[in-house]
């Protein structure tokens, strides 16, 4: 038995023992005197496990107007393209104000003034001026995704080791060369500190967009504010759960592509 | 106080100097200095009679602190300085697979410095700068955090490749038998603020066995007498802190 066995044994029980206790407390015979104790815990907002199952294969059936997949297929377009949007501007203004001290004391105020915002006290905003569609939801991650990678870059792209570009101006490296070997690769390390929660985030920024933007935006948020509106427990569970799964294998994504990016990094080196 | 007070001193062409003294002796500043790093504050430094604005390109440069690129394989190191210059690709590998050689690194090419001992790190810093072959070559103590094993070795290395190709050699050490072993003359800074306390010639044959010299009567003989000298100003440095 590896040693990671015991591990995967525990996680698996922990979630049957889950299941169960809330397909059992849930169950019509017992339902009445149990949500006494607490009202909640009722199949009309919690649902059950076989309930949520039952929806799961019918909201991706032919039987409604909009598929649950092509509802995720909607909110995977505008968290990628909000995360690369963010990703991309983050890294290049944290590079820039990096290495430009005027420039970052000039703006510092401006940007922690704009980050200190609750964004989305913005969604408002970007609503007015985006509409209810892709653009808006795409702004929202943008919005957040920007700034995580933008510090994270700032930061990385200030602690350079001097003697580093010291050795590649010995080395006969120009200022752009200096850049290209030198900071953006030492940055990125940092850079992708920040991808991890910035994927969570973009998603979080799109979900609310679609909270907002009604059934012309699309999207899990569309089903789950849809789902508030009919009062339906279960379907509302479905989006939960395919919002998790599509977290935790986007977190995984990015984990791997940070394991190929930062092989350099002695976290991913076996000795020689 | 100033790190250094007032050093003169000159170095003739392909020429070993080392430089020696105490710590806080302003050493590495003198060095740095050189480098084009920090400016004097007074006086001035002349290369073949110019005085050069900034890094002059024809200094090398190896530091006491690892400054191998972490994130590039041992080969890609080695190579930066000839992509700088805009070295062709194939000529580039053909040269870094004779500094590898040169260094016993074979097999290490791949390697991400991640993996590699401090040792072998600091020769491929040593080959990253040798391989742009520079005229002068300034080395800030590159083997000062080695092990005496490993130190010994690439001593011997060093001097090999000094003789095969004869840069002009600026050493920076604390440590005399490192310098008495390597250099063709010793200059001895005093403690802070530094100046030049002795410059002596070490008179012993070339090619020098970094080992094997060590059991020799002259280099007892050097060793001696320099150490009566630097042990005077290892003393102040002492009371001075």
């Amino acid at each position: 038995m590896s040693p990671r066995a015991p591990i995967h044994l525990w996680r698996a029980g922990i979630l049957l023992v889950t299941l169960a206790l809330w397909e059992g407390l849930t169950h019509p015979a017992i339902t009445k005197s149990v949500s006494r104790v607490a009202y909640f815990i009722d199949p009309f907002f919690i649902s059950r496990p076989s309930a949520i199952w039952a929806r799961f294969w019918h909201l991706n059936s032919a039987a409604v107007r909009v598929p649950l997949w092509e509802l995720l297929l909607s909110t995977l377009e505008s968290t990628a393209i909000g995360f690369a949007v963010g990703v991309s501007t983050g890294f290049v203004a944290g590079l820039i104000l990096g290495r430009n001290e005027r420039l970052a004391l000039i703006l510092g105020p401006y940007i922690v003034a704009v980050n200190s915002l609750p964004r989305i006290a913005l969604v408002p905003l970007v609503t007015m001026i985006f509409g209810f569609g892709l653009a808006a939801k795409v702004v929202l991650a943008w919005l957040i995704v920007f700034f995580i990678v933008f510090f994270n870059t700032f930061q990385g792209a200030r602690s350079v080791d001097p003697d580093l570009i010291h050795s590649a101006r010995f080395l006969g490296a120009s200022e752009r060369q200096v850049m290209r070997t030198v900071v953006v690769p030492s940055a990125l390390a940092w850079t992708f500190a920040s991808l991890t929660p910035s994927v969570s985030f973009a998603l979080i920024g799109v979900v609310i967009g679609e909270f907002i933007g009604g059934e012309s935006g699309g999207g899990i948020g569309y089903l789950i504010i849809a789902s508030l509106g009919t009062l339906n427990a279960a379907d509302m569970m479905v989006a939960l759960i395919v919002l998790a799964a599509t977290g935790i294998a986007l977190a995984i994504g990015i984990r791997q592509l940070e394991a190929r990016l930062l092989r350099w990094r002695p976290e991913y080196q076996s000795r020689a | 106080m100033p790190a250094v007070a007032s050093v003169t001193f000159e170095v003739r062409d392909k020429e070993f100097v080392a430089l020696v003294g105490p710590s806080g002796c302003g050493k590495s500043t003198v060095l740095n200095m050189i480098a084009g790093l920090v400016g004097p504050s007074a006086g001035e430094i002349r290369l073949d009679g110019r005085q050069p604005a900034g890094i002059p390109p024809e200094v090398g440069y190896v530091f006491q602190k690892d400054t191998v690129f972490p994130w590039r394989t041992v080969s890609r190191n080695i190579a930066l300085g000839l992509e700088y210059r805009g070295v062709p690709a194939a000529e580039r590998e053909r040269r870094v697979e004779d500094a590898v050689r040169l260094v016993g690194l074979e097999g290490f090419e791949e390697a991400f410095p991640a993996t590699l001992s401090g040792g072998m790190r600091q020769r491929v810093a040593l080959m990253r700068t040798l391989v742009v072959e520079p005229e002068i070559l300034l080395m800030d103590e590159p083997f000062g955090a080695l092990d005496t094993h490993t130190k010994l070795r690439l001593q011997a290395q060093l001097l090999a490749l000094w003789l095969a190709r004869r840069q002009t050699v600026i050493f920076v050490t604390h440590d005399l038998a490192e310098a008495i072993t390597l250099a063709d003359r010793i200059i001895v800074l005093t403690s802070r603020p530094g100046r030049v306390k002795l410059i002596h010639e070490v008179k012993l044959p070339r090619p020098r066995d970094v080992i094997r010299i060590r059991e020799t009567e002259e280099y007892a003989r050097e060793f001696g007498g320099l150490w009566h000298v630097l042990g005077e100003e290892f003393a102040k440095a002492d009371e001075g802190r």
